[in-house]
């Protein structure tokens, strides 16, 4: 069995869901069952215990089948982040924590020296520690060393659908890690859920091109097969790369074996 | 005349809005809606976040010609006390609000400093992000606001044009431009994370104020990268002392703009508030509007169930719909009311100032 471990869990599935800016619960839960994800991302922000309309935290503790990755989004400094993952392990009991530290409002873009402050201290503290990352691979293996059970650089910007346009950098991290790769971040459709895949991440986050699609529950399942088939592709071993065309039948062999 | 300063003044940085505010052929409003929408969609999702103000005084001792609490109104003058805020702040909980902009007006010795910060702190309990639209203070006084909670503060310059500006604000601590202009600065440098510019439509030329309050942004975003910021559009509504403004901004003209801004700021919130008609709100839902304030008073408190009615507010609400009702309203459009999209643990003064930018003669103009 092809499973995915993160710390000392392993998941069958390798999509993993954000839970934003879906259009209401019902449909982000549907959207969730439907890319049959088994870790999702909810921001500690959307945790609403008194107002339970636009509570994202409720509903999905209720569905079955699914882990709960709580996320320090709306984070600008290491201390925030801490705190907000303590908070969050004690309402929601879990023992993951994707670390999102942007300090800009506007790009988004992560904070690497906050990121690794604080993802040191959540490490040690016990957590399973997911950092969301620029696509940088010394800041990588620093995360690795002091104990990240993954890192998760991006794609490209936050909710751009730009796709994989790090694609270097990601190459270059994928080589060298010794956790698991996940691309977070900027991706727009299923074949570039796939393509990353097949690069060899061990796993992608995707949110807003589910829940900005035209249907986002079919997108799911979309995203869904799409990265199937490209861990699938991965483990296969794509055919080595060549500059030039080789053909399938020889064009020498009209001349015999050389001596 | 003092001159403005040169971030404000140079046109070069606000071109492209420029284009896209001039109701040529090459931007049709309905071709700008629709990148409008797109960029809102892909950024924020089809959700809108709420909050409510809380008019915590009346006292003013400025005479703007256009405010129903200029200090030669007849308005009643009142502010709540400790015990009224709590109350207030618990009516408005039970409508799910649980962002709040407490208002004031300019700095008396009935609501001044002191009075605001206690205010802060009591609706620190209660709410889960709070903001204030009040004075302008000092970078010492926006550290401590900070430091009791407060992540935002609110503060339109109402116009750029600085002969307009002087001629509107008749007296009173608001008749300093400058000072007002710096506001925004001063907020970020004490640390609180977010503020939110805006012009009030139709005192100058909307186009000309619609430009300066985008350049005012961009300076900000550049000199303090860590802040947060919403641009706010509020068009002159009827109100107390019946002001009648020299510019007349038609829906068409306040969409183009709401677009544009969408276009020219794709990371900033952008706020549409009650003064507006239920229509037009919902029409806007969606369309690049990702902050809204529902079952607003402009009276001073409002929420009980002793709230005055016959109270008159700082301007009158358009749109009087219920949280409930506008909520629906929200999610026939496809859209996620979202009553909390912030979290305590992350209150507390920025911990790094702002950068300052760089002196005109060692910059070039953007």
């Amino acid at each position: 069995m092809d499973l995915l471990p993160l710390g000392s869990y392993t998941f069958s599935s390798r999509l993993i869901l954000g839970t934003g800016k879906f259009s209401d619960t019902r449909t982000m839960l549907d959207a969730v069952r439907a890319s049959g994800a088994e870790l999702v991302t909810v921001a500690l922000r959307r945790f609403n215990r008194e107002q339970m309309e636009d509570d994202l935290f409720g509903p999905l503790s209720e569905i079955g089948g699914i882990t709960l990755m709580p996320n320090t989004s709306g984070a600008s400094s290491a201390a925030e982040a801490v705190r907000a993952a303590h908070i969050a392990r004690e309402l929601s009991g879990s023992p993951f924590v994707k670390v999102e530290i942007h300090p800009n409002p506007q790009h988004l873009m992560p904070d690497p020296i906050e990121t690794f402050e604080a993802s040191k201290i959540l490490a040690s503290e016990g957590f399973i520690v997911m950092p969301y990352i620029s696509a940088d691979p010394v800041l990588a293996k620093r995360l690795e060393e002091v104990g990240c059970a993954s890192v998760m650089p991006l794609g490209s910007a936050i909710g751009s659908g730009q796709g994989l346009k790090t694609s270097g950098m990601l190459d270059l991290i994928i080589r060298e890690s010794t956790v698991p790769v996940i691309v977070d971040a900027g991706l727009r459709s299923p074949g570039e859920a796939a393509a990353a895949m097949e690069m060899g991440c061990a796993a992608v986050l995707v949110n807003s091109a589910i829940a900005a699609a035209g249907d986002p529950v079919a997108m799911a399942g979309a995203f869904s097969l799409g990265v199937v088939a490209g861990r699938r592709a991965f483990t296969a071993g794509l055919m080595p790369k060549s500059g030039h065309a080789v053909a399938t039948s020889p064009l020498t062999s009209f001349l015999g074996k050389e001596p | 005349m003092i001159a403005l300063p040169e971030w404000l003044s140079c046109t070069k940085e606000s071109a492209g809005l420029a284009s896209m505010l001039s109701s040529g052929p090459a931007y049709d409003l309905e071709s700008l809606a629709a990148e409008s929408r797109a960029i809102t969609l892909r950024r924020f999702g089809r959700t809108m976040t709420l909050y409510a103000p809380l008019y915590l005084s009346n006292h003013c001792p400025s005479g703007c010609a256009y405010c129903g609490f200029a200090s030669d109104r007849s308005s009643k003058r009142r502010r709540l006390e400790a015990d009224e805020i709590e109350r207030e702040l618990l009516s408005m909980k039970k409508l799910g609000v649980t962002d709040v902009l407490l208002l004031t007006g300019e700095r008396t010795g009935v609501a001044g400093f002191d009075y605001l910060r206690k205010s802060v702190e009591t609706a620190s309990k209660h709410m889960q992000r709070v903001s204030v639209e009040a004075f302008p203070m000092s970078v010492e006084e926006y550290r401590a606001l900070a430091g009791c909670g407060c992540t935002g503060v609110t503060i339109y310059q109402e116009t750029y044009d600085l002969r307009r500006y002087e001629e509107l604000h008749r007296w009173g601590p608001k008749k300093d431009f400058f000072h007002r202009l710096e506001t925004p600065a001063r907020a970020l440098e004490g640390g609180i994370k977010t503020v939110g510019l805006g012009v009030l439509l139709g005192l100058a030329d909307p186009l000309e104020d619609a430009l300066m309050l985008y350049r005012h942004v961009r300076h900000l975003q550049r000199t303090c990268w860590r802040a947060g910021f919403s641009v706010s559009f509020p068009r002159m509504r009827p109100q107390a002392g019946g002001y009648t403004p020299p510019f007349s901004v038609g829906d068409h003209l306040l969409a183009r703009m709401i677009f544009a801004f969408r276009i020219a700021l794709p990371d900033t919130d952008l706020v549409l508030s009650t003064r507006e008609s239920p229509a037009f709100r919902d029409g806007m839902a969606g369309l690049g509007i990702t902050r809204m304030s529902i079952a607003s008073r402009t009276t001073v408190g409002g929420y009980g169930d002793d709230a005055d009615n016959a109270e008159q507010g700082q301007f009158e609400v358009f749109d009087d719909r219920t949280a409930g009702e506008f909520c629906n309203a929200l999610r026939a459009r496809n859209i996620e009311p979202v009553f909390k999209n912030w979290e305590p643990a992350y209150n507390g003064p920025s911990s790094v100032n702002p950068v300052r930018e760089l002196q005109p003669e060692q910059r070039e103009c953007r």
